[in-house]
């Protein structure tokens, strides 16, 4: 038993791979819990029973080795533990607590990692040891596995690999089989167990195996409180503190790519506007791009920029063209999702009508709270409207003057691959909106595909040139960011704008979003026209579904105003003159009815608002889900359908239907007896069994006899039939709800008349 | 009787020998039925006990029919039939024959007793002593006789048909349990149904109804049968039940004492002639369970937590086998 225990943590090993890069940190690991195996064996060969005392001094052993191990050069005899060697041994542990705490993983293998991975392995081993073995719960060791499991699966967005996975189930199952093997060998039983009663077993765990894996795709969805994005909620929106009103708040990605990954498509907020046609909601704009990642400059909550009746006016404020006309947008956020800190806000806002303390960004039109974001909050806003043309912005000039912060720069460290690229699509173009339009172009002419879960980048390779150049999968984010860092990079300033989509007309000039039309969208700067969003990112279908190309982005020679009417009930195939029109799916069937919230399924949807067939795997759980009431009722079927064709089965067949029925099998009743006494049974109403069903059982038990008392027998053909009619008529003698039971759950699939396995003689009472 | 024989290649043929069986048989059961009405059971002990050539004890309170039943067995097959009526001055030369010295050829010349019979009523045979009883006993289980040096075997079909009294009715000895192994079968005829009885007052009023039984059949013919019920075929995992049941009167708390393995050879024997008489070349569990009771119980002792429960020795065996799996294929 301690040697298994020992291969099951073995087994579980590979679960932190992932984690840890770098050869041979399991080593001592590996070292260790094989000292405090041998020393529970030692011990419990030699002193026969240990119990308690082995933990104690396995533990001993294991504090022991960590100094040679890890402190061996401070060490006399590289052994003895000097202060000089534990201090040494707490030096490298807290180095490697520093480690784990500041790294991603994975984590370089330290010599602190490698000591922490040591002790935590050999400390659960000591445990699995003590619930193996002395305690004899070898199931128990399943939780410090489970426990092991979890650590990948929160820390590391893959989760664990397959592999892993089947080792430490290995492992695992190895163990219970040893300790079923011992108990077997200490009770007598006949080792190895006879292939049918194998079989019967895999068979009963089977089916235990599917009702629990029918209980986990099934109980999340039908428990609120277990639903994944449940989790989430608690994690919005941590205030890290408001010291000079400087706010921290989630990254507005990761609140973004968690609301695209949420299970179901939850409105988040609803408005009505005189607009035709809604532009974007904006929540943040990243202006800051370190080489990897887009982030927001620090914002300023200050009485200066408390937000008053009129916005400030943003920079690159169209003066030659000011707007035309206002248009007026009520907003109501939903009162189930997380409070806003950021508003949610059409573009050039020109003043916000909300109650509470709200500031102002003057640059991005930014607006947002330092207080604990309010739910349910209701606010209207005015907006200035204006329309942008590709003529007016193709008139823009190369360098734009007007903009206080350097929206152009782009990391020196960034891999030439970028620079050659950006070169490559717009060197040879001269204007700056074209040359945007060339990027827009690049990333929307179908090389690229969407997708909410894009593949792992290789460990090492830039995030942004694999996302260009390898895989070219990625979601609004990949999209947004790389678009802005190459139009930076073709010298037009770029930020990224993130928020939602305007959703789905919901009504007459009412619009609801939903966490599925969450965006990221670059925003480039024209001299003139001012931030101007352009659309890099699939959308319809495959793409983000709700987003759309604005017209003044399909190119210079695109035709004005053109293409039919959208019609009023389909706001999504609005970019009628988008190069892609016939993108959108089906006019008839708008993909957000499709994930309306009743079909929660248990499976995680792909995500966005796109009509993919994500909800397939959810529909086939749920209908597998419930298909497993069915199941025994369908394997019994099976067994009998299998048996009536074998004449040879037939008794068989009649002990388990007797078995389902509860009729009672008597393994020391003889054929012609138990035909005997089932031919004797009578319904409810006293009334016998049909004179043709009791004939059949006096046949079928007589030639049941034949077949295994006469010397050579051979089957009549009448045994099926037989066994037909009395399948059929002996349900009558039993009540409806036994029959009703006998169908749906029958007993004999898993309870057998089973003969005395060590000794067929009974012993009296 | 070996254990080991098989049968099994004689397929049709043992299947019409058993249809011979089962109508002389029949002609037997019909014929002693005219005499003793209601008591089918008991008559198919009996049949059995003489196809397989055993003995049978008849153990009831008197008056119900013990000798009858004897009497028209031996009627019912044209053969010897002798009877002796134990008493406590009964010597075991009165049973198996002395040597007397004839005057005329100046010799000893055996005068044989009336074991040299096919069929011999004991009647109440605890009422003899001991002695006597052993001098029978010896020649139920050796089917010889030896007197004066001199060994006389008996006559095929030998069979006893031994009838008692319970042990506790005055002025009985008690067959020794050694001395109750040796019968294949005990059976206790009971007291008749009401309308049996009344049948009875009707046959018995004007004459003897054993004068008009006429022999159906004879010693030849029951020889023959027999040795057919030898082939009746016994499964393995059928003698394995065999042993398993016997076995288990060993291992019971409830008995003081066990089947002897002369018990497994007699349930044997009586298992294949239960058999041929419902007309089977093979056995089945169903002839072991019929014929447990009567085959085992009067070899049994109940301990005395079964005395101190009432239980006989009769439940006991019934519980046995109520327990005991049947012989299933896996």
């Amino acid at each position: 038993m301690p040697l298994a225990t020992l291969v099951c943590l073995l087994c579980a090993l590979p679960l932190l791979s992932p984690l840890v890069r770098g050869e041979d940190w399991w080593l001592p690991a590996v070292l260790m819990m094989g000292a405090a195996t041998a020393v529970s064996v030692l011990y419990r060969t030699l002193a026969g029973w240990a119990g308690p005392v082995v933990p104690v001094l396995q533990l001993a052993v294991v504090a022991l080795l960590v100094v040679p191990l890890f402190a061996g050069h401070l060490a006399p005899l590289g052994v003895v533990p000097t202060g000089a060697a534990v201090e040494q041994v707490a030096t490298v542990f807290s180095q490697g607590l520093g480690t784990i705490d500041t790294n991603t993983p994975p984590v370089t293998a330290t010599a602190g990692v490698m000591l922490i991975i040591a002790v935590a392995f050999a400390v659960f081993l000591v445990a699995a040891d003590f619930l193996a073995v002395t305690a004899r719960c070898p199931g128990m060791v399943g939780g410090l596995l489970l426990a092991l499991a979890v650590v990948p699966l929160v820390v590391e967005e893959s989760g664990i690999g397959a592999g892993a996975l089947v080792a430490c189930v290995f492992g695992f199952l190895q163990l219970l089989a040893v300790d079923m093997w011992v108990r077997g060998r200490e009770w007598g039983v006949a080792v190895p167990t006879p292939p049918l009663g194998a079989l019967q077993h895999g068979f009963t765990a089977a089916l235990a195996a599917a009702a629990a894996v029918a209980l986990a795709l099934a109980l999340p969805a039908a428990v609120p409180g277990l639903r994944t994005d449940a989790f989430h909620a608690l994690a919005e929106g941590t205030y890290v503190g408001r010291g000079n009103d400087i706010i921290t708040t989630t990254h507005p990605l990761v609140s973004m790519r968690r609301d695209l990954l949420s299970d179901s498509d939850r409105t988040v907020l609803t408005y009505r506007t005189d607009a035709e046609e809604p532009g974007y909601l904006r929540r943040y704009v990243l202006d800051e791009f370190d080489g990897v990642n887009w982030t927001m400059s620090p914002v300023d909550a200050s009485g200066d920029t408390r937000i008053q009746s009129e916005l400030p006016l943003p920079t690159g404020w169209p003066s030659t063209a000011p707007p035309q006309d206002t248009v007026t947008t009520r907003v109501s956020l939903d009162s189930d999702v997380a409070g806003m800190d950021f508003l949610p806000l059409p573009y050039w806002a020109r003043s916000v009508d909300v109650s509470g303390d709200w500031y102002v960004h003057p640059d991005s039109l930014m607006v947002f709270t330092t207080e604990g974001p309010p739910t349910g909050l209701s606010f209207t806003v005015e907006t200035a409207e204006r329309e942008v043309t590709a003529r007016e912005l193709a008139a823009a000039p190369r360098a734009p003057r007007s903009l206080p912060g350097d929206f152009r720069t782009v990391p020196a460290e960034l891999g030439g691959e970028v620079r050659e690229l950006t070169e490559e699509l717009t060197g040879h173009i001269d204007a700056p909106y074209l040359r945007a339009v060339a990027l827009q172009e690049f990333f929307t002419s179908g090389d690229f595909s969407y997708s909410l879960r894009p593949p792992e980048v290789p460990a090492g390779a830039d995030p942004l040139v694999h996302f260009l150049t390898v895989d070219r999968t990625g979601y609004c984010q990949q999209f947004a960011g790389a678009m802005a860092v190459m139009a930076r990079q073709a010298g037009i300033p770029a930020r990224v704008a993130v928020g939602y989509t305007a959703g789905e007309r919901v009504g007459d000039g009412r619009w609801s979003v939903g966490t599925g039309d969450a965006h990221a969208w670059p925003e480039l700067y024209f001299e003139g026209a001012g931030w101007v969003r352009f659309e890099p990112t699939p959308s319809g279908a495959g793409g983000q579904g709700s987003a759309t190309e604005p017209e003044y982005t399909s190119g210079a020679t695109a035709p004005e105003p053109a293409g039919p009417e959208p019609s009023p009930e389909d706001p999504d195939e609005e970019p009628s003159a988008s190069p892609e029109p016939e993108e959108s799916p089906s006019p008839s069937a708008p993909p957000a009815e499709e994930e309306s919230p009743e079909e929660v399924g248990a499976a995680p949807a792909g995500g966005g608002r796109a009509p993919d067939l994500s909800w397939l795997p959810a529909a086939a759980a749920v209908a597998g889900a419930l298909l497993v009431p069915f199941l025994p009722a369908g394997l019994r079927l099976a067994v009998r359908h299998s048996r009536l064709g074998r004449p040879g089965a037939a008794w068989r067949e009649l002990r388990d239907t007797c078995v389902d029925l509860g009729l009672g099998w008597d393994l020391a009743e003889s054929p012609r007896g138990t035909a005997a006494r089932l031919a004797a049974l009578r319904d409810a109403q006293r009334v016998p069994l049909p004179e043709q069903v009791r004939a059949a059982l006096h046949r079928l038990a007589l030639a049941e006899e034949r077949d295994r008392y006469a010397p050579a027998a051979s089957w009549g053909e009448e045994a099926g039939a037989d066994l037909r009619t009395i399948v059929g008529g002996l349900p009558a003698v039993r009540p409806r709800g036994v029959r009703l039971r006998a169908v749906l759950l029958p007993r004999s699939l898993w309870d057998r008349p089973r003969r005395p396995v060590a000794d067929p003689t009974p012993q009296s009472a | 009787m070996s254990l080991g024989t098989h049968h099994g290649g004689r397929g049709g043929g043992v299947q019409a020998d058993v249809g011979e069986v089962v109508a002389v048989a029949d002609r037997i059961r019909g014929a002693i039925e005219t005499v003793i009405e209601g008591k089918p059971e008991v008559l198919r002990v009996a049949l059995t006990v003489l196809l397989s050539e055993g003995h049978l004890l008849i153990e009831d309170v008197p008056g119900v029919g013990k000798t009858m039943l004897a009497k028209a067995l031996g009627r019912a097959v044209d053969c010897s039939v002798r009877r002796v009526q134990f008493t406590p001055d009964l010597l075991p030369g009165d049973i198996t024959g002395v040597s007397v010295y004839h005057q005329e050829r100046r010799e000893f010349e055996f005068d044989p007793g009336p074991i040299f019979a096919n069929i011999v009523l004991g009647d109440e045979i605890n009422r003899a002593s001991p002695k006597t009883q052993a001098a029978l006993l010896e020649c139920m289980e050796e089917r010889q006789v030896s007197v004066d040096g001199r060994t006389r075997p008996l006559e095929r079909p030998f069979m006893v048909v031994a009838t008692q009294n319970p042990a506790d009715m005055e002025g009985t000895y008690a067959l020794p349990e050694a001395q109750r192994d040796r019968f294949m079968a005990r059976v206790s005829v009971g007291y008749p149904s009401p309308q049996a009885e009344l049948d009875m007052i009707d046959s018995h009023g004007s004459h003897s109804p054993l004068e008009g039984l006429a022999p159906v059949t004879d010693a030849g013919t029951v020889r023959h049968l027999a040795d057919l019920v030898r082939g009746v075929h016994v499964a393995p995992g059928m003698r394995r039940y065999i042993v398993d049941l016997v076995n288990s009167t060993r291992t019971s708390p409830e008995l003081d004492l066990g089947a002897s393995p002369r018990a497994t050879l007699h349930l044997v024997r009586a298992s294949r002639a239960h058999a041929a008489l419902e007309g089977r070349h093979y056995v089945v569990p169903d002839d072991v369970q019929n014929l447990a009771v009567p085959v085992l119980a009067h070899r049994l002792l109940p301990g005395p937590q079964a005395q101190m429960e009432r239980m006989t020795a009769e439940q006991i065996v019934a519980k046995l086998v109520a327990r005991l799996p049947v012989p299933a294929p896996r």
